[in-house]
């Protein structure tokens, strides 16, 4: 993908082109329900297609032919979703508190299709857990969101953490 | 070192319990480094990890850095990661190629089976020291590998890895043997992930049939099957609960082998079948005929655990592991395994579920991960000093061979680690 900066293109559309500041709204949407464990509402930000990917090697190229921290699709989402919400989810006893911090915004625009945004952000994630130490992830979002007459919906997001290849403890949380 | 005498720490491991020392003693940590992991079969690497000359794989045995080369010659070398002259770790990245290895700090080289290959102003050093194996990168002294998986040890006088092995041998012929080539190829990477806890708790929790129910609880659905585990249109997702109620994994069998190895019989009743599971059955049957194929993909155990180091998981095409950091600390990588000659789509499916029962984040491990560090939470208390593994005792049946069944998710595969457990750290 290049670095194209906050391009935005308003030809073929018989809406106006979303703008940066409309798409930022919607990525800091998105991350505030994971704080605040929306999660169902969260899931529904993905479309039937979307998939949610965390790559387990810098520059991973493709979920099929190596391990991934996260790869899932909508179904395994869904499941994600249920089990975050199951009384016996025992890894969540006591539940997890996050907070994320989202910044240095850039947009790309997916030139085959004019209803596709993609947009890349950087994020700070701090997960606390009583008894268990305090967590510090960070990385790099990349949105792919495609927008329908409902409004816009996740095709893609890719998290790539900067320690992704190394060993985790347990992770509960969507990033 | 010790403080402790061979006969105290015998003690440690009854019939049915084991003491809670042997999970949080620092101590006995550093005893089980040296009569332990410093004196059976260890497992290094799968010789597909370093398919060419020139490729190294960097891992560790009993704390210590080692590499596994391929060498011009086409041999598997196992080396300690150290250099001969002053003892510098020389590959610092996890996996490469290299025409030699050489060492940051003064600029020493060695060939890829360990031998000195250059000095920086040789001249000034006597060529009897440099002629000396130690100046080299030195080999461990055993090391051998059966059907690509490669095992060392840092005691020269352990028995063939055979007769180590011993009936834990057909868990790696049954993963193996599901390839249509008989051969397997680590991949696609590992999930890597770590607990604040003893390294026994995930070896034992290798042949627990018992805790799904309740540990698992939350991946179990509304319709009462978990999810799925493994693809294909049949064979894949099964049903959580017998009629009776309880949960059909913990009515399942398990195995205790000799020298600590152990198995559990597998959780699925049916064949893969459907789309490209039936093209790979083609594949198989052409390779190994129809009578052969049906006994090949019978759902026989879940996987083989191989004492101390790694579990082979044949049901998830996986390979597991096991390395003790510390006392209260362990790391483990679980590799997908590609089955070589079976169609692409297949690897691909075991990549992608082994991300959601593997991976620090997948549904089930996540769970277990919890229950370790729990174990390790709680027995640092004093409320008793004993840990029970006495699920199924006296029940088991003789199947020969040294191998122990228990049906009914029995603890006889932890005790059968115990066990060998025991005898090497109270053996002289």
């Amino acid at each position: 993908m290049s670095s194209a900066g906050a391009i935005i293109k308003t030809e073929n559309l018989a809406e106006p082109r979303l703008s940066l500041a409309d798409l930022q709204q919607f990525v800091e949407h998105e991350v505030d329900l994971l704080d605040d464990q929306r999660f169902e509402e969260w899931l529904a930000l993905f479309a039937e297609d979307g998939v949610y990917w965390v790559p387990a090697k810098p520059g991973q190229q493709s979920p099929l032919n190596h391990v991934s921290l996260f790869y899932d699709d909508k179904p395994t989402l869904k499941l994600r979703v249920q089990r975050l919400r199951h009384p016996a989810i025992h890894s969540q006893v006591p539940r997890s508190r996050t907070i994320r911090l989202v910044s240095n915004f850039k947009l790309e625009t997916h030139a085959a299709d004019p209803a596709l945004y993609r947009v890349i952000s950087k994020f700070i994630m701090l997960e606390d857990r009583p008894g268990a130490a305090r967590r510090l992830f960070g990385g790099r979002y990349t949105h792919l969101l495609r927008r329908t007459s409902g409004g816009l919906e996740i095709v893609l997001k890719q998290v790539d953490l900067t320690n992704c290849d190394q060993s985790f403890p347990s992770m509960t949380q969507p990033f | 070192m010790a403080s402790y005498d061979n006969d105290y720490l015998r003690n440690l491991v009854r019939d049915d319990r084991v003491h809670r020392s042997i999970y949080t003693d620092p101590e006995i940590f550093e005893l089980e480094m040296e009569k332990i992991f410093s004196r059976v079969w260890m497992y290094v690497g799968h010789e597909s990890q370093i398919p060419k000359p020139g490729d190294f794989y960097c891992t560790s045995i009993a704390r210590q850095p080692i590499v596994m080369t391929r060498d011009q010659n086409g041999g598997v070398n196992v080396l300690f990661n150290r250099c001969g002259h002053r003892g510098a770790r020389v590959l610092n990245e996890q996996s490469g190629n290299a025409r030699t290895l050489t060492c940051m700090y003064h600029g020493w080289s060695f060939k890829l089976n360990g031998d000195l290959a250059g000095v920086p102003m040789r001249r000034d050093f006597d060529e009897l020291t440099l002629a000396a194996s130690q100046s080299g990168m030195a080999k461990l002294p055993r090391s051998e590998s059966y059907r690509g998986f490669v095992f060392a040890s840092l005691d020269a006088s352990v028995p063939p890895l055979l007769e180590y092995l011993d009936e834990a041998r057909r868990g790696i012929d049954e993963l193996v043997d599901r390839s249509p080539q008989g051969e397997i190829e680590l991949w696609a990477g590992c999930h890597r992930y770590e607990y604040s806890g003893n390294w026994k708790l995930q070896f034992e929790n290798l042949a627990d049939m018992y805790h799904p129910p309740a540990c698992h609880a939350s991946t179990v659905g509304p319709d009462g099957r978990q999810f799925s585990r493994r693809p294909g249109n049949r064979g894949g997702s099964a049903p959580f609960f017998a009629a009776n109620g309880e949960a059909i994994v913990a009515q399942t069998g398990v195995r205790g082998l000799r020298n600590g190895h152990s198995s559990e019989a597998s959780l699925f009743r049916e064949e893969q079948s459907g789309g490209i599971w039936d093209d790979y059955r083609t594949l198989m049957v052409k390779r190994y005929g129809e009578q052969r194929t049906t006994d090949i993909l019978r759902n026989r155990r879940h996987s083989m655990s191989i004492f101390p180091s790694v579990d082979i998981l044949i049901a998830q095409t996986s390979v597991r592991v096991i390395r003790p950091i510390g006392v209260d600390r362990t790391e483990v990588e679980v590799f997908p395994v590609r089955l070589v000659g079976a169609p692409e789509e297949i690897s691909i499916d075991v990549v992608r579920f082994v991300n959601i029962t593997h991976a620090a984040a997948s549904f089930i491990q996540s769970d277990d991960l919890e229950a370790f560090e729990r174990c390790q939470q709680g027995l640092a208390s004093h409320g008793t000093d004993w840990v029970l593994v006495a699920r199924g005792f006296g029940h088991e049946i003789d199947e020969g061979n040294g191998v122990l069944f228990g049906d009914r998710s029995s603890e006889v595969g932890q005790r059968s680690q115990h066990y060998a457990w025991r005898d090497l750290i109270s053996a002289a």
